[in-house]
């Protein structure tokens, strides 16, 4: 239905609250929602993970393809990324082909993934030149109340670290564990009242400003950057939402390797 | 139907390949409030099938072309999620998506009071997170739920189920390999409280007889599935189920 009309007294609410460092939701400043990750919930696919921070609950399904690698490539397999946000999620997602926002989303959480190495392309050759396995990660949202990048992202990897390769059922071996080495995770942050906060929900979204996704893998190296939405940031306020992330990222890699 | 042949399905004692006898239901959860963002919602655990709707409004209905005077208008989405198949589902148009939403539409239509709410729009989002058989019978059932718990009133629930024939024994609720291989599909959508039916296909080959075999068999689940319903609806609500 668009843009809530209330949008400039919300503003104005989320402001008075960051004046006094706090937030609507009674959170602190770098404080996450409930979080709970489900692995191996959906039947039909080949890995997956269900994840509820507060009201946001998503999906993540991973399925397997067979398919003819690049000539450059002959020895490697492909990955491929989609986040969906159908209509079921929320009042404001429309019907229709994917939007941009979604696309945003599958390339934020792709590059994530890709980019930490966690999956080695070459672990999914088959016949070098003549068969690979396409690994695509998809990601389906049930209830949008914000924060669906990082919603997104864990159960994404949490479903690829606990996924099997179908290789009885395509009739190219025996199925085994995707081989998964690594555990990227994404924090994001929104300026919200004029300071950045973690894991805004769908009230701070709306009467937000910019927000910024951090992928950090192992040793805290970074895998993925994105700035998203209207509005300026200063290296400092940067740097502070970098060591948030560090702290933030290091607990949700503990969680997810403990599935 | 596809490919009836030689694949036995049910054994000399009249049991099926998931071990039910030939009018026994799969079984069935309900769960109301499952998308917290949603005016109402319902999940639906039928077999393997997982199936969650929606419902959002009635809200303000635009653009304005679609707005009628007098009622309603009842906007319906039947979808499949991509990991929801063996093989994965391709996102994007889908001739038969687009069918049972419209059929669904019709049926939900029919029991909703639309005209309590002129110039307005409901919108009911079906999505099929893991498919077994019969996702259009869970679909409609669990959008009725939905619904219920979004408060909309409506003549009477809609409780939808599927019957068929496989190795020439009808059987009621068929399963994926019943579906797949049997040799007729008899899915209906039935009004529990006055056993009329506001949805109605099927496909395949049935004699008479094990024509109205299959509409008893779907008539009797239908109130079986009614009473689950007015459970999981007592138990948020309170109140006699």
């Amino acid at each position: 239905m668009g843009q809530p009309l209330v949008s400039e007294l919300l503003r104005d609410h989320l402001q008075e609250l960051a004046n006094r460092d706090e937030r609507a939701d009674g959170r602190t400043q770098w404080q996450g929602r409930d979080l709970s990750v489900e692995i191996g919930v959906l039947e039909r696919a080949e890995g997956s993970a269900k994840v509820v921070m507060g009201d946001t609950i998503v999906y993540a399904g991973i399925k397997f393809q067979l398919q003819t690698p690049y000539p450059d490539r002959p020895d490697e397999g492909g990955l491929m990324t989609s986040a969906e946000l159908r209509p079921l999620a929320g009042r404001h997602h429309e019907p229709g082909p994917p939007s941009p926002l979604s696309i945003e989303m599958g390339r934020v959480v792709d590059r994530g993934i890709r980019e930490s190495g966690c999956i080695n392309t070459k672990d999914l050759c088959i016949i070098p030149g003549e068969k690979v396995w396409q690994v695509i990660i998809d990601c389906f949202a049930i209830s949008d109340d914000g924060n669906m990048f990082d919603a997104f992202a864990l159960a994404a990897i949490a479903a690829l670290q606990n996924s099997t390769l179908p290789g009885e059922r395509f009739d190219v071996g025996e199925d085994r564990p995707l081989p998964v080495n690594k555990t990227p995770i994404m924090c994001s942050f929104q300026k919200v009242g004029g300071r950045f906060v973690y894991d805004a929900n769908r009230e701070e979204e709306v009467g937000g400003d910019e927000r910024i996704h951090i992928t950090l893998g192992e040793g805290d190296h970074v895998h993925s950057l994105q700035k998203g939405l209207k509005g300026v940031f200063s290296a400092s306020e940067f740097a502070e939402i970098m060591d948030a992330a560090k702290v933030r990222c290091a607990e949700l890699r503990k969680i997810v390797d403990s599935l | 139907m596809g490919g009836y042949g030689d694949i036995q399905m049910i054994d000399e004692n009249g049991v099926r390949v998931d071990g039910r006898k030939a009018g026994d239901l799969r079984p069935i959860e309900i769960e109301l409030g499952v998308v917290p963002v949603a005016d109402g919602s319902a999940s639906m655990r039928w077999g393997t099938n997982y199936v969650i709707a929606a419902v959002y409004g009635p809200m303000e209905a635009h653009p304005r072309k679609i707005q009628r005077q007098e009622r309603a208008v009842l906007d319906v989405r039947y979808n499949m999620a991509p990991f929801s198949t063996t093989d994965r589902f391709r996102p994007g148009f889908n001739r038969r998506s687009r069918e049972i939403s419209k059929v669904t539409a019709d049926a939900l239509e029919s029991v909703v009071q639309l005209e309590l709410f002129p110039r307005s729009k409901i919108r009911v989002e079906i999505e099929v997170i893991c498919a077994e058989a019969g996702t259009r019978c869970v679909g409609l059932t669990a959008a009725s739920l939905a619904l219920a718990d979004a408060g909309i009133p409506m003549s009477d629930m809609v409780v939808s189920v599927a019957s068929g024939k496989v190795n020439d024994v009808v059987v009621c609720d068929l399963n994926k390999e019943e579906d797949n291989y049997g040799e007729a599909d008899l899915p209906m959508g039935i009004l529990p409280n006055s056993g009329e039916l506001v949805f109605l296909q099927m496909d395949g080959d049935l004699s008479p007889a094990e024509f109205q075999e299959a509409w008893d068999y779907n008539m009797a689940a239908a109130m079986n599935v009614h009473e689950i319903m007015k459970e999981a609806i007592a138990k948020k609500y309170g109140g006699e189920s």
